[in-house]
């Protein structure tokens, strides 16, 4: 294929077993559900999921047992309620929590770009985070002689981004919430952007680009690859399909979710007809 | 004299508190999940704070516009009506510390001291629940001036003598002002919680009655409050809803109820939102 297109099985290759990955978008806004299925079909081990807030997509990765630590501030589905298999496999103790926040994630994405070990925030102080945050450290500002507390830095392996609209190189537009997208594909080795639309440069041009080409490792066209997030503005939150997602789990059977939905699809096309949306 | 309205719920009476905390101008930030908040902030900008700027999670977005409350619609409003988009790692790190926002925060748990807890009930490696986590709420009650909580639910799980894991700075155990910030705490401390019962201020850095909801008594509360309270040598009431802010919520700014999400949970909060999203497709 021309440019850096790839089909979604190979760019789901490029992410390997224990990798620090991030998922772009926020909790139920452009995330990218269809690369998480195939992380899932191809039974991806041990990743540390790094999940500024992690919504749908990540409580099905963590559901699947794809992933051994979750690094987030918030993990839920919003309005409707605790995120189920986070929940779960936490409370049996079968994934580790690196507790994050808003801040430990923003500043350390930013300190690995800035190319520095630390970037100073006046966060955490009074909490009970130092207890289980050990690796976190408190310096004195030379200038004032303030404590600081010293957010160590982020450096992703992976980072996948779902967007409306990008060219054959990765240049692409992202709407609605920026999240800490830009962050994490500037600063992840490997970055994959999954489109809604697969566009020519030119028009990427007239409304400039969030991200440009040289972030970018992998392009794949997945039309309607937030599905059941949203994707500003072409389509809300699915949420009769949340709805039935957390009922099934509610009554233990995510299992039989995965296999309708994920494990028993072999292309994302069959998902959309499955779910009645490939119009 | 405003026209009190005379049947209402302990939510709009909630809303109704947290309009009255908003002065004109304010910049206020908008949490996820928080439609009582979001309720309250239209309010405000819809009565006597019209120049207030809206902060948006959901969204990413600076906003004037006022709209309705929503569920699956919420980045019609948030982002097709902002007036600027930014990013969160922006977010973060510039505009919270740079503009200080107003701020209302749900906790899962208090202390007497305010201090706040919304990462596990339980032990923090062996946990009974496991929460969604603190969000920024860590980060900035640190250096926020103007930190509110609120509590949809009153009860004994909510207000407890002691908290799983601190995650929201209250007053600490009472420390001063020079105390805390040798501490690395520049925040003078949360100014109020609003329940469904009453409003709580603070005295001394203790949790004290400041009014009972209308129909509330001093018993209920002091039954349904895990810990002593300081209790005034007059009680008061709160003020009741307007009959304007009770018309105004219930039929502009949200007329399917998604502030009720609040007090729900289970299979009766499931339920609701199907209704609500029925009638948002609806529409």
């Amino acid at each position: 294929m021309e440019g850096k297109l790839m089909t979604l099985t190979e760019a789901a290759q490029l992410v390997k077993d224990g990798d620090l990955i991030g998922l772009g978008g926020m909790t139920l806004y452009r995330r990218p559900i269809a690369f998480v299925h195939e992380l899932i079909r191809q039974a991806k081990k041990n990743l540390t999921l790094l999940a500024f807030t992690g919504g749908f997509e990540s409580d099905l990765l963590v559901g699947a047992g794809c992933v051994s630590t979750v690094r987030s501030c918030y993990f839920g589905l919003e309005s409707f309620g605790l995120a189920p298999m986070f929940k779960r496999r936490v409370e049996a103790g079968e994934v580790k929590v690196l507790e994050e926040t808003e801040s430990s994630i923003a500043f350390g994405l930013r300190a690995g770009l800035a190319n520095v070990g630390f970037m100073p925030a006046r966060s955490l102080f009074g909490t009970d985070f130092f207890k289980v945050r050990e690796d976190i450290k408190v310096v004195e500002c030379p200038y004032t002689g303030e404590k600081y507390t010293a957010f160590p830095a982020i450096r992703p392996d992976v980072a996948v981004i779902h967007s409306q609209l990008s060219d054959k190189f990765g240049n692409c537009i992202l709407e609605g919430e920026h999240c800490v997208d830009k962050e994490l594909a500037l600063g992840a080795k490997t970055t994959i952007i999954t489109a809604e639309k697969i566009v020519d440069t030119e028009e990427i041009i007239k409304r400039q680009a969030d991200i440009v080409e040289f972030e970018v490792n992998a392009v794949v066209e997945l039309p309607k690859g937030a599905h059941p997030t949203s994707c500003y503005p072409d389509y809300p939150v699915d949420v009769e399909h949340i709805l039935e997602y957390i009922e099934l789990c509610e009554e233990g059977k995510f299992e039989e979710y995965l296999q309708k939905y994920v494990l028993g699809v072999k292309k994302h096309k069959e998902y959309l007809e499955r779910v009645g949306k490939n119009d | 004299m405003t026209k009190t309205g005379t049947d209402f719920k302990p939510e709009e009476v909630m809303i109704s508190c947290i309009a009255r905390e908003i002065k004109n101008g304010d910049v206020l930030a908008q949490g996820i999940a928080t439609p009582l908040v979001a309720s309250g902030y239209i309010l405000a900008k819809m009565t006597h704070a019209p120049d207030s700027v809206f902060l948006y999670t959901i969204g990413n977005t600076l906003s004037r516009d006022a709209g309705k409350v929503a569920l699956s619609t919420y980045e019609d409003l948030s982002i097709g009506r902002a007036l600027k988009q930014i990013s969160f790692t922006d977010i973060s790190c510039e505009i919270l510390s740079a503009v200080k926002p107003k701020e209302f925060f749900r906790p899962a748990q208090i202390d007497k001291w305010g201090n706040f807890n919304n990462i596990v009930i339980g032990d923090y490696y062996k946990p009974k629940v496991r929460l969604p986590g603190c969000a920024g709420i860590a980060d900035v009650t640190t250096y926020y001036e103007n930190i509110y909580l609120y509590v949809p639910r009153h009860n004994k799980n909510t207000f407890v003598e002691k908290i799983d894991f601190v995650s929201g700075v209250g007053y600490l155990s009472g420390e001063s002002q020079a105390e805390r910030e040798k501490l690395g705490v520049i925040s003078p401390g949360p100014k109020k919680i609003i329940t469904d019962l009453c409003v709580f201020g603070f005295v001394e850095g203790r949790v004290a009655l400041e009014s009972l909801h209308p129909g509330v008594s001093l018993q209920e509360v002091i039954d349904n409050t895990g810990f002593e309270i300081i209790i005034p040598d007059k009680i008061v009431e709160t003020q009741p809803p307007t009959a304007e802010e009770l018309d105004l919520l219930r039929n502009v700014i949200d007329p399917y109820g998604v502030r009720e999400l609040e007090l729900l949970s289970g299979k009766k909060r499931l339920a609701k939102i199907r209704e609500i999203y029925k009638q948002e497709i609806g529409a």
